[in-house]
């Protein structure tokens, strides 16, 4: 168990870093577009990079998303079943989701072979291998991640909460405790 | 009979909480199976990748990102002060602020789960220190809240105009109106509900507090200006404007020096992950779509409405009590995504305004916030006050009511909505 949460730990970091690079790079370029196309200038490459950043943003944020369960699901029926066929379910539907981002990374990479020698239309030097190579590993990533998060989820499922409460719970403690000090003052 | 399968396999996915992109994908592909056999499969690499491109999507993250930025930097406070001194001395001048300052922040984020989480661990507490019951202060936050997100800019109308191939920037213009007489509807309620119980006024109304708070929160009114002039005006797009915004809420935040590297980087990181659960949506659509449109579902659909009635407001009437029903059981994101695309048809053939109809849409969904089980905004609004999620429902039925009210208003009476976009658009 242990040994799972340390990597998840890791994980979490590196996908936190790769997610928040990603946006830096997707917030400066729409910025200086923004500005050059308002000083009626604009850049030819700015509608590929950009589409392409959040392309990218979409697969390792997701990776992520799913380290941390936060994918929009329904839990409503899946909570009011009770004991064994809750967790038939749940394995189940966990089956599923790694079933297809297996073919989607088996497929991803297959269109890589498909792909060699071709490259960006404006930015003639990026080979498309490289943009697309974001849903083979982003596939591999959020199995990864999946399968490093199912504990918890496992275990809290059984124990019926509900994820999506605790996650809010969890946003409203914090901003509560921010703004405590506000609060004091009021009274 | 594929079509029936492939909706039992996604009703049964869902149900099991699988997530709701994963379902859509898992459809899709094996109704691209049965159609095509398994050699189609290496499409979905392609689909996905292409469904996560959408260049119009890029105003998502970047609204996502200025709102962050603005929770962070200090702004809530200022425009709490403002709007206090503007309306605070109201008989329940707390309701009419916590109202007010949604409003406003409606403007400013497209998230109404973190609004509601950084505006009401301000005011819910205070409403409760100064006599509000905890289910009133609840539901007052909670449906306001959600009336914001048919207020510029919203998350759920630039999905809509992507699904649909309409202008986001009239369908944001068309949200202006409904959404403040929705604001002044909640205020009657509030008003009204102040009298009954006999709620406390806040300080009495004073010029100079008034023009104080006002320079204070100056800076703050900039992200609007920007936003509303900017698009309104014709000089940016809905995805430039959501670039300005970002620089404008850095600009704002540096301004109360209310900015480090550690919010900045939490923003970044909120707004990416935000921006990836409601993209691996979009995608994981373009598989199902795929197959709904080579079974040609939605044109099917569309014809056996239109056997039925041809009438508009009739046709108007069943989409919106389906899109209500829908509201209660699926997120606004992932309710847009997946009906949009199969109606959108429907409302070419019958002749509907797909700007009208998109206001409509969010409208309805912004309803689906306040009904259990799936309602974030009002779970949230609940957590913060402690209360009781149906303690706070019976409360928040009258506030619903405002909001069907002005659902049945924008619906029926088009030029309600329409009629800013007209002026400015055609």
């Amino acid at each position: 168990m242990k040994i799972i949460k340390r990597i998840s730990a890791a994980m979490s970091l590196l996908l936190e870093w790769i997610t928040v690079l990603l946006m830096v790079i997707l917030t400066v370029v729409v910025i200086l577009a923004v500005i050059a196309r308002l000083l009626g200038d604009s850049f030819s490459w700015y509608d590929e990079v950009a589409a392409i950043m959040l392309a990218w943003i979409t697969y390792y944020g997701s990776a992520l998303a799913a380290l941390k369960r936060r994918h929009i699901g329904f839990d409503s029926v899946l909570l009011s079943l009770h004991g064994t066929p809750r967790l038939v379910a749940v394995l189940i539907g966990e089956a599923i989701v790694l079933t297809f981002f297996i073919l989607l990374a088996k497929a991803g990479w297959e269109v890589l072979q498909v792909l060699e020698g071709e490259y960006l239309v404006s930015l003639t030097w990026v080979p498309i291998q490289f943009t697309q190579s974001v849903i083979p590993i982003g596939a591999i990533l959020f199995i990864i991640c999946q399968l490093l998060s199912l504990p918890e989820y496992l275990s809290k499922t059984m124990k019926g909460i509900s994820l999506e409460h605790a996650e809010i719970e969890e946003e409203v403690d914090s901003e509560l405790q921010k703004n405590a000090h506000r609060i004091k003052e009021a009274s | 009979m594929l079509m029936l399968g492939i909706f039992v396999v996604l009703l049964v996915l869902i149900c099991i909480n699988v997530p709701i992109a994963i379902a859509l994908a898992v459809a899709g592909v094996i109704g691209l199976v049965a159609v095509e056999g398994t050699s189609a499969i290496v499409t979905i690499a392609l689909d996905m990748y292409a469904g996560s491109t959408k260049f119009s999507l890029i105003a998502i993250p970047m609204f996502v990102l200025a709102g962050a930025i603005m929770n962070a930097g200090g702004i809530t406070d200022r425009l709490i002060n403002f709007v206090s001194a503007l309306i605070g001395f109201v008989r329940g001048g707390l309701a009419m602020v916590n109202i007010g300052v949604s409003l406003f922040f409606a403007e400013i984020s497209g998230s109404a789960v973190a609004d509601v989480a950084a505006m009401g661990s301000i005011l819910i507490p205070q409403m409760k220190k100064r006599g509000y019951s905890a289910p009133f202060a609840a539901a007052v936050t909670s449906s306001s809240a959600s009336l914001a997100i048919i207020i510029p800019p919203s998350i759920p109308m630039i999905l809509y105009a992507a699904s649909s191939n309409t202008s986001v920037e009239q369908l944001f213009v068309a949200g202006v109106v409904p959404g403040l007489l929705g604001a002044a509807g909640l205020m009657g309620v509030a008003y009204a509900f102040a009298r009954r119980y006999n709620l406390p006024t806040e300080e009495a109304f004073n010029w100079r507090e008034l023009r104080h708070t006002f320079v204070d929160a100056l800076p703050a009114f900039a992200l609007p200006v920007i936003i509303l002039g900017g698009i309104f005006g014709g000089f940016v797009t809905a995805t430039e404007a959501a670039g300005l915004a970002v620089i404008a809420a850095l600009l704002v935040s540096a301004w109360y020096r209310n900015i480090d590297l550690k919010h900045l980087r939490r923003a970044m990181l909120d707004g990416g992950m935000q921006t990836a659960v409601v993209m691996l949506l979009v995608a994981a659509s373009v598989l199902i779509g795929g197959f709904l449109t080579r079974a040609q579902i939605p044109q099917q659909l569309a014809e056996g409405i239109l056997a039925v009635t041809a009438q508009q407001w009739m046709i108007l009437l069943i989409l919106n009590f389906f899109f209500l029903v829908v509201g209660f059981f699926l997120h606004s994101a992932a309710a847009i995504i997946l009906v949009v695309p199969i109606v959108i048809p429907l409302i070419n053939a019958a002749g509907i305004d797909p700007v009208h109809f998109g206001l409509v849409v969010t409208l309805n969904l912004a309803i689906g916030q306040q009904t259990p089980p799936v309602a974030s905004v009002l779970i949230t609004s609940c957590a913060v006050a402690r209360a009781n999620i149906w303690a706070v429902s019976k409360v928040n039925i009258w506030f619903i009511l405002v909001l069907l009210a002005v659902l049945l208003l924008c619906t029926y009476v088009p030029s309600v909505p329409l009629f800013l976009v007209e002026y400015f658009y055609r």
